[in-house]
């Protein structure tokens, strides 16, 4: 296997954990398409809870807000040289079009510089060929190696370390 | 009406017929969430509340609720508070929404307040501000534009 792919095969694994780990997105079945130090892409597939607008099937604005979310920080961390807790400084979102009822969401989302206390990112949520429902520029802050519990490598690893 | 910058002042008048439940049940994330909103004592405007559900937790180490979830809260009580402005029954459609992660948000109730700082014709711009145990350490700020128009005559 080449290095690039075994990479993009532990991180999809250990960015699996990360999302399945957090109940909110594990409730709702989110799944980590792939993902390496360029790039995160997962997909949330289509539940009804996913509604802002009954009436007109539209999805609630606020989903993509906490799906962007979810894609950014998800791309932080294979971004950074150790893993390391960075919760969101702030996430600005672009609604470009309605995303509608019945049909999954994709996000891919990419960080585009690390700095020694930030990690500036940008992501993009679509559902079909028509084009992007929305846009996000998110920043994360980094608390550190000391500020981040061993437990937290440890959980996104941890069986890759057992099969090594 | 001429447009024009209105503050919270501007908003007064009579909320009779006004059923916020009515309209949170048009909002399935809203209530698989967990908001609430009451008559504001304070105001002329919306208080409004987040549940503390296990199912809203982003981060388990700490634990503190999820990031996304208290933005989707706010953008929930900037939708309100706007569709209470305008007395429209129709959900204004969502252009933009910045949000500022001021402090970590755990799992106890989280409340909102809305400021329509302008609501013209066609736009209108609403700043949320979002706290937990006092009003003056909020866990989260955010400013959102949306547009108002009539249904059919904007594509987007």
């Amino acid at each position: 296997m080449h290095a690039d792919s075994h990479s993009a095969a532990i991180w999809r694994r250990a960015l699996m954990r990360f999302v399945n780990v957090i109940p909110h997105t594990r409730e709702l079945g989110l799944e980590v398409l792939e993902a390496s130090p360029r790039l995160a892409r997962l997909r949330l597939p289509w539940h009804d809870d996913l509604l802002g607008d009954s009436e007109r099937g539209l999805v609630h604005g606020g989903v993509l807000t906490m799906l962007l979310d979810t894609a950014c920080g998800s791309a932080v961390l294979p971004a950074l040289p150790a893993p390391e807790i960075c919760p969101t400084l702030d996430l600005r979102v672009d609604h470009f079009r309605p995303a509608v009822a019945g049909q999954d969401l994709l996000v891919e989302a990419r960080a585009v510089r690390v700095t020694a206390s930030v990690v500036f990112t940008e992501g993009r949520a679509w559902q079909s060929a028509e084009g992007d429902v929305a846009r996000a520029v998110g920043s994360f802050v980094r608390l550190g190696a000391h500020n981040t519990p061993p437990e937290f490598a440890e959980a996104l690893f941890a069986e890759e370390d057992d099969h090594a | 009406m001429p447009e024009g910058i209105r503050g919270v002042e501007g908003l007064s008048g009579p909320r009779n017929g006004v059923d916020l439940s009515a309209w949170l049940e048009l909002m399935p994330y809203a209530r698989r969430i967990g908001v609430s909103a009451l008559s504001d004592p304070e105001g002329e405007g919306l208080l409004f509340r987040l549940d503390p559900r296990p199912g809203n937790v982003g981060n388990i180490m700490l634990p503190a609720l999820h990031g996304g979830v208290v933005a989707a809260f706010m953008e929930t009580a900037a939708t309100l508070e706007l569709m209470l402005a305008t007395r429209e029954p129709r959900l204004p459609k969502v252009v933009d929404v910045s949000v500022d992660y001021l402090r970590t948000a755990r799992l106890v109730p989280t409340h909102a307040r809305c400021s329509l700082l302008r609501e013209g014709r066609r736009l209108a711009n609403v700043t949320v501000s979002a706290w937990q145990k006092e009003e003056t350490a909020p866990v989260a700020t955010a400013r959102l534009h949306f547009v108002l128009g009539d249904p059919g005559s904007d594509p987007a």
